[in-house]
């Protein structure tokens, strides 16, 4: 048709191959100002590796132990941890949440209590996690937690709250006592927001356990990454990146397909 | 000038499953220059495409659409347009939302706020100048639609459904309100609604629409009976109560129902 | 009894702020007794109240870590000023720029795709590398971490306007440029405020980390040397400090918030 396009992006429509096309040029983009920076040397290598330089040194970090391990049992170490802490995290704080949507008497109590402590970033409490743990697994378990406690806890109250009055109503006139209420409609209709809550809560975990290693001793990719730059093999520490991007990705698209999964099950989407 | 004319005009809407749909077949209509031309028709009988053409938000597959002689290439404020949802910006007050047009063009302040001052009269708006629409009845954010339209001196005035997301008493106030305002300030008007009594009631010829595909059924020629009958001087009530009125209500409900028992919907 | 709506009061006042007020007073006066009354717990583990004011006051006075508790608080604050700054006048020009365009959406997504996964404190390494442990560094940590929200919803703003807004304004004759000025920007405000709160608090948590790491001055770097010297009162002195700060920065943007948005009913 031709015509000029008056409404923004509503009028406009990427056909498949001009989308594809501009696709691979963001994606050439970037890789050709990466290896075009490092090929005419405007930055030093120790700034910049090359992407070359980066895949060598991940294959050989898969093989040969850096830091005290092999990148495998880095990468390892870190999932563990980061699984356990979010596991305390979500068993405490979902359970939590919904009890205090429910019972208000709950909710006033401690909610001061919560929003006292929510504002302390959770890397502030890796002093006082020394403190009380030393050099032991507790001290990451508990930056962990923090760090993905808030929105299991506030995600499953915001849950319970919202879900239609109605709906309760119904189970209430039907005789429902108040534990089969929680149980068959208040859980089940705050799902979806749970959900929603562990995939922020996972990324603030994940990011949380980053932070953690970056500073107290151990394996996992943030010891990695930071005795790379403490030898300044500025590649590890871009391999270090590279597998925390992937873990993230991964948590990310799989928990997105389970809260898809739910709202279709439940003709929400 | 500012006759319309759909000459030939078709269109097709791609399926997302491969194919075409035709919306329009082939229409042709000349509407006057000031003559108030209502289309009536049930939903999806591309009325409210034709509209969308004529503002050059929607542009034919096939045919032509000329305003004044001109084909239409995109939308303007020669061309006003008073969207059913009101479309008023949430962020600008009533005075800025009715000299929004004015200030594009760059109308001088002075000129602009007069401008503006004398809409505000005409449309029962005093008092209301600094509200933002949240702040207003449905009613009266038509109202200021309405004048934002009339504030630009357009040549042609499109109105899709204006009264269609105001509840009936409000709506039958703005009917008489426009009727009164189309007497006083008559331009070429398309009038966009599924409702018959307001078609007659409003304007000098009913174009009926039905639907699949999207093609004129009849127009009525409404001019000889509200002269005759005198349908100006009357209250709305009363016109809509007199046998004359009945009787072409009734006749394009029956060419509506036998169109539908033609071609029923899925 | 739960979805008990309607405020109940006990003599007199809301019952939200008497439960509130109570179960305060009561951690308070657990870890009281705890440390100094009772002694339940090795002062090193947690410090009595007492010991908390002594630290409180040893920095606020003498100073700590190589200055006074305001002169980091304001050093560290300036640095997430700056830094959020530079990526909010960096983050939401460009999300409106691929909201507005489909084409620089498709060009500039994949770039995202690829370095959104990687959390804001993984860069500190890096950045430590590159800017070593100064302020540089510090910014560039904060302008990675405030940058990509502010983009994405900058970009969701500008998709959830009204396309019915757009097509009346261009009815009455704007241009694209006061389309974008009178309708896109204005009606991506929400989303696009919704997108500092979250970056601004971010910012805090990145900044708190990368100083922990290493820095010369900062809350960040109180903590550090804190639990280095196992001084667990400035410990706890250093956690509040950081938890005000963030409290108050995010009032200050709900202000500010407040003043631009102008038009909306009270939510």
């Amino acid at each position: 048709m031709g015509q000029r396009n008056f409404l923004g992006p509503s009028g406009t429509v990427l056909g498949h191959g001009e989308f594809w096309l501009l696709t691979l040029a963001g994606f050439g983009l970037f890789f050709g100002t990466w290896w075009g920076v490092t090929a005419l040397g405007l930055l030093p290598a120790q700034t910049l590796p090359s992407p070359l330089d980066v895949w060598q040194t991940l294959v050989r970090l898969w093989e040969r132990p850096f830091a005290g391990h092999v990148y495998s049992e880095h990468l390892g170490a870190s999932i563990r941890r980061f699984l356990m802490g979010w596991a305390i995290a979500v068993a405490i704080g979902i359970p939590l949440g919904l009890l205090m949507g429910w019972y208000r008497v709950l909710d006033e109590v401690i909610t001061p209590l919560f929003d006292s402590i929510r504002f302390v970033a959770p890397l502030a409490w890796v002093p006082l996690a020394a403190l009380w743990f030393g050099t032991g697994i507790g001290g990451p378990l508990l930056i962990i937690f923090v760090g993905s406690f808030a929105p299991c806890v506030i995600s499953a109250y915001r849950g319970a709250r919202l879900v239609e009055e109605r709906l309760v109503e119904a189970a209430q006139m039907l005789g429902a006592s108040s534990r089969q209420t929680i149980w068959h409609v208040v859980i089940p209709g705050s799902l979806p927001s749970i959900i929603a809550g562990l995939r922020v809560s996972a990324g603030l975990g994940w990011q949380s356990l980053v932070g953690s290693e970056l500073i107290v001793v151990g394996a996992g990719l943030g010891y990695l990454m930071v005795q790379g730059q403490a030898n300044l093999e500025t590649s590890v520490v871009i391999a270090g990146m590279i597998g925390i991007g992937i873990v993230g990705f991964v948590m990310d698209v799989l928990l997105r397909a389970v809260e898809s999964a739910f709202r279709r099950r439940w003709g929400q989407e | 000038m500012s006759e319309i004319v759909f000459d030939g005009v078709t269109r097709r809407f791609p399926l997302a499953k491969g194919g075409d749909f035709l919306a329009i077949d082939c229409i042709d209509l000349r509407i006057e220059e000031r003559e108030f031309v209502a289309i009536v028709g049930p939903s999806g009988c591309g009325k409210t495409t034709l509209m969308r053409m004529a503002a050059g938000l929607d542009f034919p597959t096939d045919g032509r659409v000329l305003v004044g002689g001109k084909e239409v290439r995109g939308p303007g404020p020669e061309r006003a347009v008073v969207f059913q949802q009101f479309a008023l910006m949430p962020w600008k007050n009533v005075r800025e939302n009715i000299g929004f047009g004015l200030m594009c063009r760059g109308t001088p302040r002075a000129e602009r706020e007069e401008a503006v001052a004398h809409y505000v009269q005409l449309m029962s708006l005093a008092g209301h100048e600094d509200s933002f629409p949240h702040q207003l009845s449905g009613g009266m954010q038509q109202r200021v639609a309405i004048a934002r339209a009339y504030v630009m001196n357009p040549a042609a005035l499109l109105m899709d459904e204006p009264f269609g997301a105001l509840d009936a008493q409000t709506r039958i106030v703005m009917q008489e309100e426009l009727v009164r305002l189309a007497r006083r300030n008559p331009r070429t008007v398309l009038f966009i609604t599924h409702s018959v009594e307001e078609a007659i009631y409003l304007a000098d010829r009913v174009v009926v629409m039905g639907k699949r595909p999207g093609r004129i059924l009849e127009t009525l020629d409404i001019t000889a009976t509200r002269q005759a009958e005198n349908w100006e001087a009357e209250p709305i009530e009363e016109v809509m109560d007199s046998p004359a009125f009945t009787h072409l209500r009734s006749r394009i409900w029956r060419l509506l129902k036998a169109r539908e028992q033609e071609a029923p919907a899925a | 009894m739960a979805s008990g709506r309607g405020a109940r009061s006990w003599l007199g006042l809301p019952r939200s702020l008497v439960l509130g007020t109570f179960s305060v007073v009561l951690v308070l006066g657990a870890w009281w007794a705890a440390t100094s009354g009772f002694r339940l717990l090795n002062p090193l583990r947690l410090p009595a109240p007492v010991e908390v004011w002594v630290a409180f006051q040893q920095i606020l006075d003498r100073g700590y870590a190589g200055g006074t508790l305001w002169s980091h608080a304001q050093h560290s604050l300036g640095l997430v000023a700056k830094g959020f700054a530079v990526a909010i006048f960096t983050g939401v020009p460009l999300g409106l720029l691929m909201g507005w365009s489909r084409h620089a959406e498709a060009l500039i997504n994949p770039i995202f795709l690829l370095l959104r996964p990687i959390p804001a404190l993984a860069w500190i390494p890096l950045a430590i590398v590159w800017f070593g442990l100064g302020d540089t560094g510090k910014i560039f940590v904060i302008w990675l971490t405030a940058f990509v929200p502010s983009v994405i919803n900058a970009f969701t703003g500008v998709r959830q306007v009204d396309p019915v807004l757009i097509a009346a304004a261009r009815t009455q004759g704007a241009s694209t440029a006061q389309v974008i000025r009178h309708v896109v920007i204005p009606g991506s405000m929400p989303m696009i405020f919704t997108g500092l709160r979250l970056s601004l608090q971010a910012s805090w948590t990145t900044l708190v980390a990368a100083e922990l790491v290493g820095a010369f001055f900062g809350l960040g770097r109180v903590l550090n040397i804190a639990g280095q010297d196992i001084f667990p009162g400035m410990i706890i002195v250093g956690m509040v400090a950081v938890a005000v700060c963030g409290a108050v920065t995010t009032w200050l943007l709900g202000l500010v918030e407040r003043r631009v948005i102008n038009w909306r009913p009270a939510v």
